[in-house]
């Protein structure tokens, strides 16, 4: 599925409410916090989009907030902020010394066959690739299953690539004119 | 006998087979549907889960090979790929003598040959099987599944097998006497249709991310780590020995996954570097742009503009931005473009302006002015 036009104009409309913000403070600051104001409205924008549905959008929106909770608390005016923002991610702690130990121990009893090398290979490389996905994704290391993050995965390219476009635009618009 | 009489005719099977396929392109057909799966499905994990499944269940058991079958339903620790159907068939067997319990139940599932009762019934099974304990949600599951596979098998089979398939032809649905065999089995049942839906996402997901198409053109196939049993799911068609088949499954699996990662990483990477590009741009365009735009867009999405002129002191290149800005947006959808026709008043009513504002939306239209180069430059 592509980005349609409706979604990159509701992601224009609010990245827009979001860079009203910080108009009054835009004279007195460097290209790095201009940039980080743009690109943190840009992703707020993104995230409300979906309000709160999915998982990766909640994950970014606390990410925000814990940079500029007044940010998102402006942009999201309406869409139950309170319960987006102040909700405590879920936090899965593992100590990984244990889970080490107690995996040489389980793969020391298991009889060794070729099939079943190969197959703790493949699981090894499968696994590896999804939690490097899971890194990638917001919020991809709270997602339970890879069902799950399968499909936030699906949901999170599809808006960043609106995300990509509509700024892509702006920008080479705005680069334009500058060039005249 | 209606049972014979119902799996002799093809259609009967075609007609659920055609539904499932059916609901299955409804459910993966776009971003929207993908949505509005996404929330049920948490909710009602089965009924979408078994909904998934069958076409799957077909190319798997089309290509199972008749082994013995003695052995496997003991063996339930190292299931591997060609015991599922034996062991379905064994189940049919046994389950002959299980047919007479409980006929009407779930013929009456069957009997129908229009979609949306049986699939009520199938999804009325697990959603009861839902609120039941453990044991009895595997029951069903294994009743369920089983049944779906039988169908399918039933359609599929009939060129191959013989005998085993008019048996299996005769019986709905498998039985609480195979059960015992099968305890992991609706285990693995229940993993195989969660894999199944992961694997139907991966395929989407390869749609959407370039590049992953021509990964490899025998695999179609995902390989995912399973809790307890890996049963490797072999390609449709061709025959291919297990290492082989495991191979083209970590490979694609992988390969999909890295592409998938390295498409996520680029786009971010993306973001970041327009968003640092529009913060070195005059910082007075950025934002003020960004109002100038959102204006606009308000009034390009009613269609219509209302007269109110923003008197507001623009540099001049702003203006231009802004109007192949406008362009780009309109060309996005065109329609909306024809109630602009007769109007000439702009949106940014500037007076120094107003013949590009009027050039360009007659550029709308389609005459040329320099602004169509540095649309077409920008596009």
């Amino acid at each position: 599925m592509q980005p349609t036009s409706s979604m990159n104009e509701q992601f224009l409309k609010k990245w827009q409410m979001g860079l009203q913000i910080f108009r009054p403070s835009i004279d007195n600051t460097s290209v790095s916090e201009r940039k980080r104001a743009i690109k943190l409205s840009a992703d707020v924008a993104m995230a409300s989009l979906r309000k709160g549905t999915t998982c990766w959008s909640r994950a970014l929106i606390q990410k925000a907030a814990t940079e500029d909770s007044f940010l998102v608390r402006q942009m999201l005016a309406g869409i139950k902020e309170e319960t987006l923002i102040n909700r405590k991610l879920p936090k899965i702690v593992c100590h990984r010394k244990i889970v080490r130990r107690s995996k040489k121990i389980l793969m020391r009893r298991k009889s060794r066959s070729a099939m079943e090398e190969v197959t703790a290979k493949a699981k090894k490389l499968v696994k590896r690739k999804t939690k490097g996905l899971r890194n990638v994704v917001p919020g991809g290391e709270f997602m339970s299953n890879n069902v799950l993050l399968i499909q936030e995965t699906l949901d999170y390219i599809v808006s960043l690539q609106t995300q990509v476009n509509v700024m892509r635009s702006i920008v080479d618009a705005a680069e334009a004119g500058v060039e005249r | 006998m209606d049972l014979s009489g119902r799996f002799g005719a093809r259609s009967g099977n075609g007609v659920p087979f055609r539904e499932v396929t059916g609901l299955e392109s409804l459910h993966l057909g776009g971003g929207d549907e993908f949505r509005q799966m996404v929330l049920p499905e948490n909710g009602g994990g089965f009924t979408a889960l078994l909904e998934l499944p069958p076409t799957r269940a077909v190319e798997l058991l089309h290509s199972s090979s008749s082994s013995s079958s003695q052995a496997t339903l003991h063996s339930v620790g190292t299931l591997t790929f060609p015991s599922n159907p034996i062991l379905m068939e064994r189940a049919a067997r046994f389950s002959v003598i299980a047919t007479e319990q409980n006929p009407n139940g779930n013929i009456s599932g069957e009997t129908t040959t229009s979609s949306v009762p049986s699939n009520e019934h199938i999804k009325t099974e697990p959603a009861e099987t839902e609120t039941s304990d453990q044991a009895a949600v595997e029951k069903q599951n294994n009743r369920c599944g089983k049944r779906k596979d039988f169908d399918k098998k039933v359609k599929s089979s009939t060129k191959k097998k013989s005998k085993s398939s008019e048996e299996n032809e005769k019986l709905p649905y498998v039985h609480v006497r195979a059960r015992r065999g099968q305890a992991t089995d609706s285990h693995s049942l229940a993993e195989r249709a969660r894999r199944e839906k992961i694997n139907a996402r991966m395929k989407l997901l390869q749609e959407l991310v370039p590049g992953c198409d021509k990964i490899h053109p025998k695999r179609d196939r995902f390989w995912w780590k399973d809790e307890d049993q890996s049963v490797l799911w072999g390609p449709s068609n061709c025959k291919l020995s297990l290492e082989e088949s495991f191979d083209l499954q970590i490979q694609g699996t992988a390969l999909v996954l890295d592409e998938i990662i390295n498409h996520v990483q680029s786009l971010q990477r993306q973001v970041e570097m327009l968003s640092m590009r529009l913060a070195s741009v005059n910082p007075r365009i950025d934002f003020n742009l960004d109002t100038i735009l959102a204006s606009e867009n308000g009034s390009l999405m009613d269609g219509s503009f209302n007269g109110t002129t923003m008197q507001l002191a623009w540099p001049h290149q702003v203006m231009e931005t802004e109007q192949s800005y406008h362009h780009r947006q309109l060309q996005q959808p065109p329609p909306q473009q024809w109630p602009f026709d007769g109007l000439n008043q702009p949106v940014w009513g500037r007076e120094e302006n107003q013949d590009h504002g009027n050039d360009h939306n007659s550029l709308m239209v389609g005459s040329a002015s320099l602004h169509p180069n540095q649309v077409k430059m920008e596009l």
